[in-house]
């Protein structure tokens, strides 16, 4: 039934990638290298940072991928051959990555570190060393936040790390920016030897413009490690005189602040404005559509803050508006800076209300709050937008979905009968997460990347019902590990399902390190999941196709669940094909395509068990005869609704 | 620097369709033709989650006044529709004298599928949209795609679709240049016949 399932591993990784990102993607990484001053090129502000990387003369990069941040990975994934003295990894996680370049640049070359919000979490320990122990040469951790939560299970703003941790942040508004505040950032980390926290948005991540290509800077092919462990070995009589020295590196810090053209004024009126980041654009595009004159203060490095420059402008005015996403950052520093300096001023931002602390802003949410300070009308009229939206028909909702021929979509559906709907399914980071949708609804409870197991451990222990947790094979890697070994040391009575689709596919088909291809594109040895959980000490560890038989996979979960209860210790089942996408991409390139499937119109009563227990999006019921039927353009060929429908009526065409 | 002018010069196009439809992919290449022929631009895209078969919207931003990514509800002078449902979704971004490009190809969401929900009528759709912008232009781009070899070239049949308009300031040439130069040479045939399809389609009814 299933074609095609030796997929050559490496080839369908560096093919996935290409081919799952516009199909462009290949042109463009050629693009990217060319050593062509001058040259204008439409840039996502992600390959404007992987252009960066070569400008900056960066030595090694080391991340895993995170959406808003992914496409940076992506980019140097596909230049990173090609580079003369360059290294690039998809690291473990992000701890893993902090760390390896981290002590790239204590060696002494550049490096960096790239990482979604909650990735920085993962790589907290190391981040507030690092400032401690410092650099020998350049560092850039770029994070990137996601206001709104397009891809994120939170909107933790990051700037905070900065400020606790006393590292110089660096926030760019746009594609433009982000490539020529990246090459600032590595000159004012040298200077103070210190990483440099680069904070990104989704919309800044995400956006697009002309960027102008710069020099290409060569890179050392190696440097010697210069031991000096009374500095970067910070146990407590070391890290206590490292951390008066971080606060006067601090010091230092804020007087670039205050002189950097990074933190410029643009503009003048009565009206002042503090912005940061993307909401700079908004405020440019608010006061020249509303022909409001204002002066405004842009930062774009927001730690330190430039006190001097602040403490002027705040006196020269009397409003300050302060703009910017999510937290009051800069808000509270305005109000301390106030309070200090004894400055009468109007500051005004989300503690009065004025601005949001959720989700993203847009020009409309600048342009209501200009219009509100000076008592004008806004150049539109939203309300009555509102209500003339209002007033649409209801809309079916189209939630992102498990893809046609998503393997998952057959493990779930066999955990679900196997487990009548009534076991806790603990889920975790990745496509899968998306089973939280009916009619699979798979996901009962989920913290961040690796919890499935753990959360499962804890609801075993105080509630006896039946566990099932599910995990990507990715984020197996990344974090499954740690509470795997735990629940095998500790016996916890949970079935852990492993979802092994050969490739990290939420965030766009990264190799991890069960494919068996690493970010330099080269081949290795993968690291098998079923032996790392018998070395684990797992007893009970077995590996099916999820397209094999669904009755089988259905017989399977019920058994390791028996298992469980009789023995009081976890078990794992890994359920192993390959992202549909993957696949798919694999018979473009070969023109080779199983034969479709079709519905038997003779053959189908209209009973709607595929639809509504299967609900695969490549499915929909014709309207007169309430029959289902296959949309051949979006079907992935996967054959599991054969052994959903009761009546065989499902079926493949002849060759 | 000092002084921020008075310039509303921009050109908004919203795009608007389902994940895997190759929106992301038309809004780069648009943006790229917009690029070579010497205009500002500006594109918002959403990656991720959003990929995976849900509702995707794309901001594609033309003019010296474009800074920012996001087009407000209210101020899209282009609404370029992948899917019925997905047009009427965003149709509030745009002007009152906006012009509304639709595909008519319908792409049902699971829930209607599952009975959970209903697809509105056509006629529903049509009236709708009218609320909210003086013109709509219909065209089944599913099929001229087939057509033209690939339903996967559906969204450069978009491309010629949206050069028709006269609304975005991109020849025809440049427009199929960076159709060509976008894609491996397999796919360039099949896509500069999809741009063909698109643009004949939509001139005749701007035309009409």
């Amino acid at each position: 039934m299933v074609y095609n399932r030796k997929l050559d591993t490496c080839d369908a990784y560096s093919r996935g990638l290409s081919s799952q990102l516009g199909g462009s993607i290949l042109v463009k990484a050629k693009e990217l290298l060319e050593d062509a001053v001058g040259k204008k090129v439409l840039l996502l502000a992600n390959e404007a940072i992987a252009r960066g990387v070569l400008e900056a003369g960066v030595r090694l990069v080391a991340l895993y991928p995170g959406t808003p941040s992914s496409e940076i990975g992506n980019a140097l994934y596909q230049m990173a051959p090609h580079i003369p003295n360059f290294y690039f990894e998809f690291s473990a996680n992000e701890k893993v990555a902090l760390e390896v370049a981290g002590a790239a640049a204590v060696a002494g070359v550049r490096s960096m570190m790239v990482c979604k919000g909650p990735g920085l979490n993962v790589a907290a320990d190391p981040f507030f060393s690092l400032a401690y122990v410092g650099v020998r040469a350049g560092m850039v951790i770029v994070v990137a936040d996601d206001p709104s939560m397009w891809s994120s299970q939170n909107e933790n703003d990051s700037r905070y790390y900065a400020l606790m941790g006393s590292m110089p942040m660096i926030e760019p508004s746009d594609p433009i920016e982000a490539k020529s505040l990246l090459l600032e950032a590595y000159e004012i980390s040298e200077r103070l030897e210190l990483p440099v926290l680069f904070r990104t948005t989704t919309r800044v991540n995400h956006s697009r413009a002309g960027v102008e290509f710069g020099p290409i800077r060569d890179r050392p092919e190696h440097v010697s490690f210069e031991k000096d462990p009374y500095r970067f070995v910070p146990v407590p009589a070391v890290a206590r005189k490292r951390h008066p020295w971080l606060l006067r590196q601090m010091e230092k810090a804020r007087k670039i602040s205050e002189e950097t053209p990074l933190n410029f004024i643009v503009g003048d009126g009565d009206l002042g404005i503090i912005v940061s980041g993307v909401a700079y654009t908004y405020v440019l595009e608010s006061l020249s559509t509303m022909g409001i004159e204002a002066a405004v203060l842009k930062l774009g490095m927001t730690n330190p803050v430039p006190e001097e420059k602040i403490a002027n402008f705040l006196r020269s005015h009397k409003d300050v508006l302060i703009v910017e996403e999510l937290e009051p950052f800069l808000e509270t520093h305005a109000r301390r800076i106030a309070q200090r300096e004894n400055i009468d001023v109007r500051i005004v931002g989300k503690e009065d209300g004025y601005f949001p602390r959720v989700y993203e802003y847009s020009p409309r949410i600048v342009m209501e709050a200009l219009a509100k300070i000076t008592t004008c009308n806004t150049p539109i009229d939203w309300t009555n937008v509102e209500e003339r939206k209002r007033s649409l028909p209801a809309l079916p909702p189209r939630p992102p979905l498990l893809c046609p021929g998503c393997p998952h979509r057959a493990t779930y559906y066999a955990i679900r009968v196997a487990t009548r709907g009534k076991a806790i399914y603990p889920s975790d980071i990745g496509c899968y997460t998306l089973s939280i949708a009916p009619p699979l609804e798979t996901a009962d409870i989920l913290f961040d990347m690796g919890s499935s197991i753990t959360t499962a451990c804890g609801i075993a222990q105080v509630t006896g019902q039946d566990v099932v947790a599910s995990i990507g094979d990715s984020t197996f890697f990344a974090s499954g590990l740690p509470g795997l070994v735990n629940a095998v040391y500790n016996r916890h009575p949970i079935a852990l399902v492993v979802l092994d689709n050969r490739t990290t596919a939420m965030t766009g088909h990264q190799p991890h390190p069960g494919t068996g291809v690493t970010g330099m594109q080269e081949t290795v040895s993968p690291i098998d999941i079923e032996q790392v959980c018998r070395g684990l000490g797992v007893e009970y560890v077995k590996t099916v196709n999820p397209f094999d038989s669904l009755a089988k996979l259905v017989a399977e979960v019920r058994e390791m669940l028996k298992w469980i209860r009789e023995n009081h210790a976890p078990a794992v089942l890994i359920s192993r094909e390959p992202c549909a996408l993957l696949t798919a991409a694999e018979r473009r390139r070969s023109g080779e395509s199983p034969p479709p499937y079709y519905v038997d119109p003779d053959l189908c009563t209209a009973c709607r068990r595929c639809l509504d227990r299967l609900a695969c999006p490549a499915m929909y019921m014709e309207r007169e005869t309430g029959k289902a039927v296959i949309d051949e353009t979006l079907c992935n060929v996967c054959g599991v609704c054969v052994d959903v429908c009761p009546k065989g009526a499902i079926k493949q065409r002849e060759e | 620097m000092s002084g921020i002018g008075r310039n509303t010069s921009v050109l908004n196009i919203v795009i608007s369709g389902v994940g895997g439809q190759g929106v992301l992919t038309l809004a780069e290449v648009l943006s790229r033709a917009a690029l070579r022929s010497g205009h500002n631009v500006r594109v918002g895209e959403i990656h991720g989650m959003a990929q995976r078969g849900g509702h995707v919207v794309c901001t594609v931003r033309i003019g010296s006044g474009a800074y920012g990514p996001i087009v407000d509800p209210g101020s899209g002078h282009l609404l370029v529709g992948f899917e019925p449902v997905e047009t009427l979704r965003e149709v509030h971004l745009i002007r009152h004298d906006g012009l509304i490009v639709m595909n008519t190809h319908i792409q049902y969401p699971v829930a209607v599928s599952m009975g959970e929900a209903e697809y509105p009528d056509m006629s529903v759709v049509n009236e709708s949209l009218h609320r909210f912008a003086g013109r709509v232009i219909e065209l089944d781009a599913m099929d001229l795609a087939e057509t033209a070899g690939s339903p996967r070239s559906m969204n450069m049949v978009m491309m010629g679709a949206v050069i028709a308009t006269g609304f975005v300031p991109v020849s025809r040439e440049i427009a199929l240049e960076v159709v060509a130069s976008s894609f491996p040479g397999r796919f360039r045939e099949i896509n500069t016949r999809a741009f063909e399809a698109g643009f004949s389609a939509i001139s005749a009814a701007m035309r009409g």
